[in-house]
């Protein structure tokens, strides 16, 4: 029985069509090759899961030396261009949306043969090549394109000159998804591309937001480029963009607004005028009722705007931000990165106002409570039954705050991750961790288990939150050690990982900031006093810093804790001293200050003004500069803590200041020569604790700092220009001249 | 008595013939509806009628060709013709997709193939289930079509409307609208919603002369 060729109505199998398709390649009937690739066509659009198997059984080198050889082909027939049209929107449909696609595209080889019909006389040809090359360029996999080749930047201006949308709709997506540097922005702003992108903006709807992408890309935080992009000799493209946030479009709203955050972050000179900041935010509060894809990239985009400006933070307070934001998260059902995205928002929106934090943990919300019955296939009785159960219970109400909570144990780790951050800007409200609002164990729970076992970004995220939660200025620290969090605190402190060291060190800090003795007895008993001491001399200044201070709070209080320094043979005061020893050299001190640079607020990504993956690690990193100086003085008032103890304390104390054999200068005189006040604070009142009059030792002590030179230092400072060491300095020399002047 | 003012008929007509309106945008929103709604022949005629211009005739007949496939329940045929249209149609957007999958399951369900709807269903329809969450519900609705003996009067039933081809033939229109950077509403009813606001406004303020029948755009008298 012959094969109708026209019996298309059974389609093939997939294996068989894979199978056919390849010996058709190699052969020369044009017509089987044409009958196969649009039915592999047709069945691949739409359909991700018959994309994946087919890559899988191998399709895509088949479909890709089809094109080759039909763009070899010496004449230029309708079959010959009906197989280039056919193969490259087969190619282009395997390339879209799916990585495995793209990568078996280009594995294949089909890239330079794309790129090459772009320029083809048949325009549909030109439509198919160009669209699947767009599609390629979406996904991370596509091939890097470097601007700065004379060549290519040509080539990439003639394609943006193309009265074909989807030619120039494919030079903005190159842009966007390649352009990665400042140079290269510069290099394409200088080219003209920046100029040709803005005229775009009058065309139709693709090019339009395809522009706006990609000026938004060459803009980012390139003040140089913005400031040539607002001036006069681009014409009015800034009125333009600023027009198009009105748009009736939702997309093209939300990234002209991208385009406006881009500059306003960058340069906010450039962006002045009557309420454009109140415009931009309520803007992007209206879009957050899409309910696509828009909506989602809307939360991020107010999060990129309003973070770490407290002036904007008002506005959009003053906008309702807050309570729409948390009618959105009422809704339910929202999908994860709709999720992440408005917890984010949320969480700048609450980073420095506590007007912002009171009113969300002041939102009530009894939707919650009808869904949980959920009504679907319930028999009339039952339903009734529900009914009434329901309408009594309405009456409790949840918490705004449970709504973190339960994001907390989200399947999503990205909103595990978001729903952190969010607790820990509202956990910055005073009046709230005085109430013990926090203090729970709804909370303390899942945060602790997020310590365990979770990727390192978010044991890092659920540290911040940790970190203030503990701070807490109630009296209920215990609960947090009941649900193990002290141990896991611990264990984090000894991670490989030196962020993760960082701020579980922090939070032990603060857990013992003010706490009973007993749960400091809890801690210290998991933490020990040889895992101490090697924070007190890791490698890192700021765990360093972080590990003195937890020691300070360990030691603040009464005498029993100050003892513990002395433990397993002076292991903790040793480690003290030493690291004030090493670390107060006067070369090194100056060479930490001047190490500096600006803190990067925005890490050069293609997205940057969308801070989607990726947790902000810069609102924990360590100020390495300031370490140095707070880690120091940290050391300093330990001491002198434990100087202000017994005898044995204060011999401790002296035996670590002066343990030195060679003629370097004594760390106190260092101190007290310090042009920063804060030296000088802690080491006065060192001195005076040391030299204070009723302990048996104290002249002998008052003689050995006389001898290292501390008397005539002490004289040198009673005009002071800190009043607080002027008052010390007071003190402690008329201590001393207590013993006499020294002259034996 | 209200202290709304009154306008005749009469003075309500002169005030109109005071207001200009181009013969030129008249034709332009006749060209409109006619191309966005894809009467082609007409919009031919009218063309060369009128001498209003508009879009590349070729691309509304390529359009019609898709509504009607759909209209006359040829999904398969529709699906083909929008790929060559266009194949990132249907490759961006999953609803659409999803809604020509079962418009061709529910086409094979009402020629009484149901071994090949089974495995339709099964082959093409759960994977879109499986790719997304959110039509999980449509697809049980369509499945239970399968359930009954007697498909035209059960719950679901509905489906198998000419209606139901309809709004899948819109969908599809639409969206190659939107492809083609064009606007996927004609103007004219937004004019026609924009008079009966502003009509709705003025009567706050007072009593004129209404349109009520839109077809016939007769004045009627004020309301006293």
């Amino acid at each position: 029985m012959p094969a109708s060729s026209a019996s298309s109505s059974a389609p093939h199998r997939p294996e068989d069509l894979i199978l056919r398709l390849s010996s058709a390649a190699d052969g020369r009937d044009g017509d089987a090759k044409l009958r196969l690739l649009r039915e592999l066509k047709n069945q691949i659009i739409g359909n991700r899961t018959k994309k994946l198997s087919y890559i899988g059984l191998g399709a895509v080198p088949s479909v890709v030396s089809i094109l080759s050889s039909a763009s070899s082909a010496a004449a230029d027939s309708d079959e010959v261009e009906s197989l280039l049209v056919q193969s490259a929107a087969a190619i282009g449909s395997f390339s879209c949306g799916v990585d495995a696609g793209v990568k078996a595209v280009l594995d294949a080889g089909a890239f330079p043969y794309l790129l090459n019909l772009v320029s083809h006389p048949n325009e549909k040809i030109v439509d198919a090549a160009a669209r699947s090359l767009r599609m390629i360029y979406q996904s991370k996999l596509a091939p890097k394109y470097e601007f700065l080749q004379k060549k290519n930047m040509e080539f990439l201006l003639a394609l943006l000159n193309k009265e074909n949308e989807n030619v120039t709709g494919l030079g903005a997506s190159v842009i966007t998804h390649s352009c990665e540097t400042s140079i290269e922005q510069k290099a394409l702003s200088d080219a003209g591309v920046l100029k040709k992108l803005s005229s775009l903006l009058g065309g139709s709807l693709s090019q339009r937001d395809a522009s706006l992408e990609s000026i938004a890309t060459i803009i980012n935080s390139n003040p140089e480029v913005i400031s040539k992009f607002v001036g006069p000799e681009s014409g009015r493209a800034l009125s333009i963009v600023t027009e198009l946030t009105k748009d009736r479009y939702p997309r093209t709203r939300l990234l002209a607004c991208m385009c406006l955050i881009a500059i306003r972050n960058t340069s906010p000179s450039c962006l002045e005028g009557v309420g454009i900041k109140t415009k931009l935010i309520l803007i992007l509060l209206e879009l957050l009722d899409d309910s696509g894809q828009v909506g989602d990239e809307a939360a991020f985009a107010l999060c990129s705007l309003i973070a770490e400006r407290e002036d904007l933070q008002k506005l959009a307070f003053e906008a309702n931000a807050v309570d729409k934001l948390c009618n959105h998260l009422e809704k339910g059902s929202l999908h994860a990165k709709r999720l992440e995205g408005i917890f984010l928002a949320l969480s700048s929106l609450c980073s420095k106002l506590e007007c912002c934090r009171s009113r969300f943990l002041s939102l009530k919300n009894n939707r919650a409570l009808f869904g949980i019955f959920p009504l679907k296939g319930i028999f009339k009785i039952g339903l009734l039954r529900c009914w009434t159960f329901g309408l009594t219970v309405s009456f409790g109400f949840r918490e705004a705050l449970n709504l973190v909570t339960d994001a907390l144990t989200h399947v999503c780790i990205e909103v595990r991750g978001a729903a952190c951050i969010c607790l820990k800007s509202l956990s910055r409200s005073v009046k709230n961790l005085s109430a013990g609002t926090f203090m729970n164990e709804i909370i303390l729970v899942p945060l602790v288990q997020l310590l365990c076992d979770s990727p390192t970004s978010l044991q890092v995220a659920a540290l911040g939150a940790i970190s203030n939660i503990v701070v807490d200025f109630t009296v209920h620290k215990s609960t947090f050690i009941q649900c193990g969090g002290a141990k896991q605190l611990v264990q984090l402190s000894k991670s490989m990982d030196s962020t993760v060291r960082l701020n579980a060190v922090w939070a032990l800090r603060n857990l013992m900031f003010h706490v009973n003795n007993r749960c400091k007895e809890e801690i210290l008993s998991e933490l020990t006093a040889s895992v101490l001491a090697s924070l007190i001399s890791d490698p890192k200044p700021s765990v360093q810093e972080q590990a003195l201070a937890l020691v300070r709070n360990l030691v603040d209080g009464p005498e029993d804790f100050a003892d513990y320094v002395f433990a397993e043979d002076c292991l903790l005061l040793h480690a003290v001293g030493n690291q004030l020893q090493n670390a107060s050299k006067p070369d090194v001190l100056l060479q930490g200050r001047s190490n500096l640079g600006p803190p990067r607020l925005f890490p050069k990504k293609k997205h940057a003004v969308s801070p989607g993956g990726g947790w902000g690690k810069d609102e924990v990193f360590a100020r390495d500069a300031d370490a140095s100086i707070k880690e120091l003085t940290k050391g300093m008032y330990t001491l002198c803590n434990v100087a202000s103890g017994n005898e044995f304390s204060k011999e401790a104390v002296m035996s670590q200041l002066f343990c030195q054999t060679s003629n370097t200068q004594c760390i106190l005189v260092n101190f007290l020569q310090n042009s920063d006040s804060r030296f000088r604070t802690a080491a006065v009142w060192t001195v005076v604790n040391l030299t204070f009059p009723s302990s048996p030792g104290a002249f002998d002590r008052a003689g050995k700092l006389r001898n290292a030179g501390i008397a005539t230092q002490l004289k040198n400072m009673v005009d002071d220009s800190c009043v607080d060491v002027k008052l010390r300095v007071k003190t402690a020399i008329g201590q001393m001249m207590s013993f006499g002047d020294g002259s034996t | 008595a209200t202290s709304k003012k009154v306008i005749t008929i009469d003075e309500w007509e002169k005030k109109l013939s005071d207001v200009k309106i181009r013969k030129e945008d008249m034709n332009k929103l006749v060209m409109n509806f006619l191309v966005t709604e894809g009467y082609v022949d007409a919009a031919e005629k009218f063309r060369m009628e009128s001498g209003t211009e508009h879009i590349d005739l070729a691309t509304i007949t390529d359009r019609m060709a898709v509504k009607k496939a759909v209209q006359s329940g040829n999904v398969e045929d529709a699906i083909e013709k929008v790929n060559d249209l266009n194949p990132e149609i249907l490759d961006t957007n999953p609803q659409l997709f999803f809604h020509l999958q079962q418009q061709r399951l529910i086409e094979l369900i009402r020629n009484g193939k149901v071994e090949e709807a089974l495995e339709f269903a099964q082959e093409e329809l759960a994977p879109r289930g499986e790719e997304n969450q959110s039509f999980l519900e449509e697809l049980e609705r369509t499945v239970a079509l399968l359930a009954f003996e007697d498909v035209t009067n059960c719950p679901v039933g509905e489906l198998l409307d000419i209606s139901q081809r309809l709004k899948t033939a819109s969908e599809v229109n639409a969206a190659i609208l939107t492809s083609q950077s064009h606007e996927k509403d004609p103007k004219l009813p937004s004019l026609l919603k924009m008079l009966i606001w502003a009509q709705n406004q003025l009567d706050e303020k007072a009593a004129f002369p209404h349109i009520s029948n839109l077809s016939t755009a007769a004045l009627e008298d004020p309301p006293v």
